[in-house]
């Protein structure tokens, strides 16, 4: 498969009152042409933020992207200018937020907000574009879209909202679209609805999808490829299958367990209550991550030198990595750092760019724009 | 003392609603249309269906947090008051039946303006009377004293962990305020109680000098248990506890409550509209649909044989963790439909796949069938 986008050493952080947030941590991802990615994460484990990053939206300052490469069709998203940037949201990638209540604007028509996408991005009259913008809601399932041009977002229930959102996003028939937890507020009966839609949309226009969640389930029917992220890094990434058969990761196994499965019998043979395979505790702080491995201190299979050093992201199989010393001894380059001071700060950073520059060789500014 | 915990009978409420936001023009949502539930002592009683169905509004009318317009939410009743009162009951019914179509007849004859004189005393009458009878047990008719001292006894914890929380509050503050209103602990006492909700909760004992905004979402999920149990119920109405929070931690928070529920001898109402969280935590299960009981059933057989179309829709569109499972049964088309004007006949017609012309005519009625299931629906699938 052709790689559409590439993303090498990705690093975002953030740089609080005396200390910094690595929200994410060096992530390595690509996506093929017409491919489907799951990431799938707790909230705070930075599967935002990657994608936040890809789309460069991400707040400076308090945000940085401190190094990494964002290729997309081999060209460097964090090279171009602000201008250039604009031209590639919204045409070559586009976003569907989780809150389809705060991302559409309350003052504007829902046809008016379909509309300045296309006028702005392919240049179209304001006639044409309402025309197109009744094409696209028809094209999302909504009924009477005549009608419904005019309305206001405050008029539809959540899942047509989100289906707004659907539209907008595939406006300028985007290479790629990001889908951050487009479910996750909606009840489970919407949420079907959309993912069916999603998916039939995929299968028309050929669009890649990155589809974030936080929930293993939604995706299982939908994405061709699974990347699992914990505490800013990818612990494990594999096709689709080999993650919900044979997953490697203790915490991609913790993620799966999670999930009440329906028809599955609450007691135990002896009559005791049956309880989840939950995940103990929760994502360590950002602020001082564990020495070793990230995801050690809720590790049900802990070891000594787990606590020691942390672990590389190796192949396991073809397409399949983990990062993880019960499948692999190698260890990660650069060291994990604790409390991060402000004094220790600009130190660390020039190790870190240091260690980059060994690794990627010629690459000298990364992402610094 | 009998096996039933709580019944709830005829359990109606409305909303008023504006029919827009310049008209003085005021409709009526039927958000509760007549719901009858019963749980035994240490059952879980989970109740499902989309948003806008009235699940949650259930739940705060058994704590009156909003007051219903109709029913009677009994609480370890007396099998034979029960009776007695629901008899009276449907004698009033009756009678304000007969009052309406008199009342609605254009011209009124002498004996008929006597009549409805009379009727009219006959249903204050019959109300006081069944309302006095009801009042040592049913929380709706219950006087302001007997209803605080019963209130202890149930508890709810609710959806949203960021917004249920007094941010003014310290989490010691927050549990103790129970057991300090109601007198069972105090001083020392009351710390001691705390930290032991604490633990239980499986929040560290520092947590109590801190403020809600230093916690996660399943750690303030974790507080708002704890502030539920403070005064050692019998019921908690759990409403959406886990659909704001992460997989990973929605099952910490079903773990914790299933441990608890052994621990603390507790019978669970929870509500979400989640089929297979519900069905886990589960006992029993009712499925709602605009404001209506559409089906009734243990958890295991729920699943394994759905009678309900609209049932079999919710099973449809819970997201399954294989990538391998085949998804024949389909979610169901639209959205709920504004509880402001429902369809006629079954309120589910328009969205199913299985109507007959009879559907849109005729409201069905709940019944038993072979399996033991309560289903109110006239061509169900499944045989």
């Amino acid at each position: 498969m052709d790689k559409l986008l590439d993303v090498k050493g990705l690093k975002t952080h953030f740089h609080m009152h005396g200390y910094t947030v690595r929200a994410v941590d060096g992530v390595d991802f690509s996506l093929g042409v017409g491919e489907t990615l799951g990431i799938v994460g707790e909230s705070g484990c930075g599967k935002s933020q990657t994608s936040m990053s890809v789309m460069r939206l991400i707040p400076d300052p308090p945000g940085k992207i401190e190094a990494g490469e964002i290729l997309l069709r081999g060209r460097d998203l964090l090279k171009i200018s602000e201008t250039e940037m604009r031209k590639i949201r919204g045409n070559n990638i586009s976003m569907i937020f989780q809150e389809p209540m705060t991302s559409l604007n309350p003052v504007y028509s829902i046809g008016y907000q379909i509309s300045e996408v296309l006028m702005l991005h392919r240049d179209m009259t304001k006639e044409d574009a309402l025309k197109e913008s009744v094409r696209l809601l028809k094209l999302v399932g909504m009924s009477d879209p005549e009608e419904r041009v005019s309305e206001y977002p405050f008029q539809l229930s959540g899942g047509l909202r989100q289906r707004v959102m659907i539209a907008i996003a595939m406006a300028c028939e985007p290479d790629i679209m990001i889908a951050d937890e487009p479910t996750t507020a909606l009840d489970v009966t919407i949420q079907a609805q959309i993912l069916r839609l999603m998916a039939d949309l995929k299968a028309r226009t050929g669009t890649s999808i990155m589809f974030i969640t936080h929930d293993l389930a939604v995706i299982a029917s939908f994405a061709d490829r699974v990347m699992v992220m914990y505490a800013g890094v990818v612990v494990e990434q594999a096709p689709v299958r080999d993650i919900f058969k044979k997953p490697l990761h203790p915490y991609t196994q913790g993620l799966l367990g999670s999930i009440p499965v329906l028809g599955e019998v609450k007691k135990r043979a002896d009559g005791s209550r049956q309880l989840l395979n939950a995940i103990p505790g929760s994502l360590p702080d950002h602020r001082n991550f564990p020495k070793g491995c990230r995801f050690a201190p809720r590790c049900t299979k802990v070891m000594a030198r787990c606590w020691e050093a942390e672990p590389a992201l190796v192949p396991i199989e073809e397409g399949h990595q983990v990062r993880c010393f019960l499948h692999s001894d190698a260890v990660q380059e650069t060291p994990a750092y604790a409390e991060v001071k402000r004094g220790q700060q600009r130190k660390w950073q020039r190790a870190d760019r240091r260690a980059q520059n060994a690794g990627a060789g010629a690459d000298t500014t990364g992402g610094r724009s | 003392m009998s096996d039933t915990l709580i019944k709830v009978t005829g359990l109606k409420k409305t909303f008023p609603v504006k029919a827009s936001a310049f008209s003085s023009k005021s409709l009526t949502l039927r958000a509760v249309d007549g719901v009858d539930l019963e749980l035994k002592r240490g059952e879980t009683l989970g109740v499902v269906g989309e948003s806008g169905c009235g699940k949650t509004t259930v739940g705060r009318c058994l704590l009156r947090l909003y007051e219903p317009d109709a029913g009677r939410v009994w609480l370890e009743p007396e099998a034979s008051l029960v009776s007695q009162v629901s008899q009276i009951d449907e004698s009033v019914a009756a009678m304000a039946e007969e009052l309406g179509t008199l009342s609605g007849q254009p011209t009124k004859t002498t004996a008929d303006k006597a009549r409805v004189r009379t009727l009219k005393q006959q249903i204050a009458r019959n109300k006081a009377h069944a309302n006095e009878l009801a009042s040592t047990s049913d929380l709706l008719s219950m006087s302001r004293a007997r209803l605080k001292a019963n209130r202890r006894r149930i508890q709810m914890v609710f959806q949203d962990p960021w917004a249920s929380l007094n941010p003014h509050m310290v989490v010691k503050d927050i549990v103790g305020e129970g057991p300090l209103e109601y007198g069972t602990h105090s001083g020392r006492e009351l710390d001691r109680w705390v930290h032991e909700l604490l633990e239980k909760v499986g929040l560290p004992p520092q947590a109590a000098n801190r403020y809600p905004h230093e916690f996660s979402g399943g750690q303030r999920q974790r507080i708002g248990i704890a502030r539920a149990l403070a005064l050692t119920p019998s019921l908690i109405v759990c409403d959406e506890p886990v659909s704001a929070l992460d997989v990973s931690i929605q099952a910490q928070i079903l773990n914790l409550l299933i441990s608890l529920q052994d621990d603390f001898d507790l019978t669970f109402i929870f509500i979400a509209h989640d089929l297979s969280v519900v069905q886990y935590i589960s006992d029993r299960v009712a499925v709602m649909y605009l404001g209506k009981v559409v089906e009734t059933a243990d958890s295991a057989t729920l699943y394994a044989n759905p009678r309900h179309p609209y049932t079999r829709s919710l099973l449809a569109a819970v997201p399954v963790a294989d990538p391998d499972h085949p998804n024949e049964l389909r979610p169901p088309e639209g959205d709920v439909p504004s509880p402001v004007n429902p369809p006629s006949g079954c309120t589910f017609h328009p969205r199913c796949r299985h109507r007959i012309d009879i559907c849109d005519k005729v409201i069905p009625v709940l019944g038993k069938d072979q399996n033991g299931h309560v289903i109110s629906c006239h061509n169900p699938p499944n045989g």
